[in-house]
């Protein structure tokens, strides 16, 4: 019984028995696998087997060559045209987006960096921008603006002097922290004394008086403009401020 | 000014770009044909297959250059066609009626005895269950081998060739069934 049960299970091992080439050669008739040609050689049934598989195989084939559209091979050609172009305008799109990003941002920095609100009062600003300008304006300069001209400027805030006040050696506009404002500067006793006639604004906090060590500066308020002036400690801001106020007329 | 790093000259980027459709169009010349007939037998259907092998190469052309071996190319193809066929059925839940006799392919109208007997081993073959019939296209009409066969459809080589075997029985039963369909003869 052993002994059968051993050569039964060593003639399949030698040899491939019927249901084994059946399944192996239906599974692939083309095979080159050893086994399967040997049991091809052996036995000529097998033989027939496997030929009529491969033919079977060839009909098959025939028959899964279902046609393919003519114009299938154009239609992939043309889409990807398409597609590719559509995705480089699709590129260019996000570059100029890129480009136009970063300028908007750029200008927005160099605008908050030149006209960002810095100073919080009036007073500081002022005495900054004095010291600012200290070296362009000297009591010794020649140059003098006559009252008409100073009228001029003087329009943009609707307002005029009636007389001189003293030696204007400058009248310009200048920006005041942002805002567009007249700057004078007249001779004084010691140093030049600066008047800054400022648009009345709501961003700067009003200040009456201040000083710090060197220079003292006093404003006052008029219907269309703020009158700063600032000077050094030799002179009398009261006595400027009077000036100003008698001689200065509003039109509206 | 080299802000955006290792950019490359334009001249470059098109030379690139004209390698790039070359390759592209010399793929879709050799292979749409086996990848249009593999995507019908995959859905039964003309139009589904047409627009399944568009969608193929379309993605094909923006993965190219992961392509590195044109010899996959064919393989590489199959397998994203079938990703793009299992993702139509992921999109919508489609009907699937198990065959519909009018979306079989028609026979040309001049009706040989080759014509007859193609039409009706496709009929044979559109009957198999998919995961019969698919192996069997892989193995008849694009001449994969078992172990190709195995890790392009993620199944292990035996499974693969118990199905082949299984597929061509099949056939042939019906075959045998109706013999008279087919000149198929012993000799």
């Amino acid at each position: 019984m052993n002994d059968n049960t051993r050569s039964d299970s060593a003639m399949l091992d030698n040899k491939m028995d019927d249901l084994q080439f059946r399944r192996s050669i239906f599974a692939d008739p083309k095979s080159q696998d050893s086994d399967i040609l040997a049991a091809q050689h052996a036995d000529p049934a097998k033989k027939q087997l496997a030929h009529e598989l491969c033919q079977f195989d060839e009909k098959l084939k025939q028959a899964m060559k279902v046609p393919v559209p003519d114009d299938l091979c154009h239609k992939l050609l043309l889409r990807q045209t398409l597609a590719s172009h559509q995705q480089e305008k699709r590129k260019s799109r996000i570059h100029l987006a890129l480009a136009a990003s970063v300028a908007i941002v750029a200008g927005l920095v160099v605008n908050y960096l030149q006209f960002s609100n810095s100073y919080t009062n009036v007073g500081d600003y002022a005495l900054a921008h004095v010291y600012h300008e200290q070296n362009v304006f000297s009591n010794d300069d020649n140059t003098r603006v006559s009252l008409t001209s100073l009228n001029q400027k003087m329009t943009t805030f609707n307002g005029s002097f009636s007389e001189s006040m003293g030696e204007l050696i400058s009248a310009d506009y200048c920006r005041f922290d942002g805002m567009k404002s007249l700057h004078l500067v007249f001779k004084g006793v010691t140093d030049v004394v600066t008047v800054f006639i400022i648009p009345k604004e709501e961003h700067l906090a009003f200040t009456n008086k201040f000083n710090d060590e060197k220079l003292r500066g006093e404003s006052l308020g008029f219907k269309n403009a703020n009158i700063l002036v600032v000077a050094d400690k030799n002179e009398s801001l009261a006595q400027w401020q009077q000036t100003i106020s008698s001689k200065i007329s509003w039109s509206i | 000014m080299k802000i955006f790093g290792n950019k490359k000259t334009p001249s470059q980027v098109s030379t690139t770009m004209a390698t790039k459709q070359v390759r592209y169009e010399a793929l879709v010349k050799a292979l749409h044909g086996d990848l249009y007939r593999y995507g019908y037998w995959l859905t039964h259907d003309k139009q589904v297959a047409e627009d399944l092998v568009q969608e193929t190469f379309l993605r094909a052309w923006r993965a190219l250059d992961s392509l590195k071996d044109e010899k996959a190319a064919k393989s590489w193809l199959i397998t994203i066609l079938r990703r793009e066929n299992a993702r139509r059925f992921e999109r919508k839940r489609f009907d699937i009626s198990e065959y519909e006799e009018a979306s079989i392919m028609d026979t040309e109208s001049t009706s040989t005895e080759q014509t007859i007997e193609n039409q009706w081993l496709r009929d044979k073959i559109a009957q198999l269950p998919p995961e019969y019939s698919e192996p069997l296209v892989l193995q008849v009409l694009g001449g994969y081998s078992g172990e190709d066969i195995a890790s392009m459809l993620n199944l292990n080589k035996n499974t693969v060739m118990t199905r082949l075997f299984r597929a061509r029985n099949q056939l042939k039963d019906a075959l045998e069934k109706e013999p008279e369909k087919m000149r198929f003869t012993h000799e």
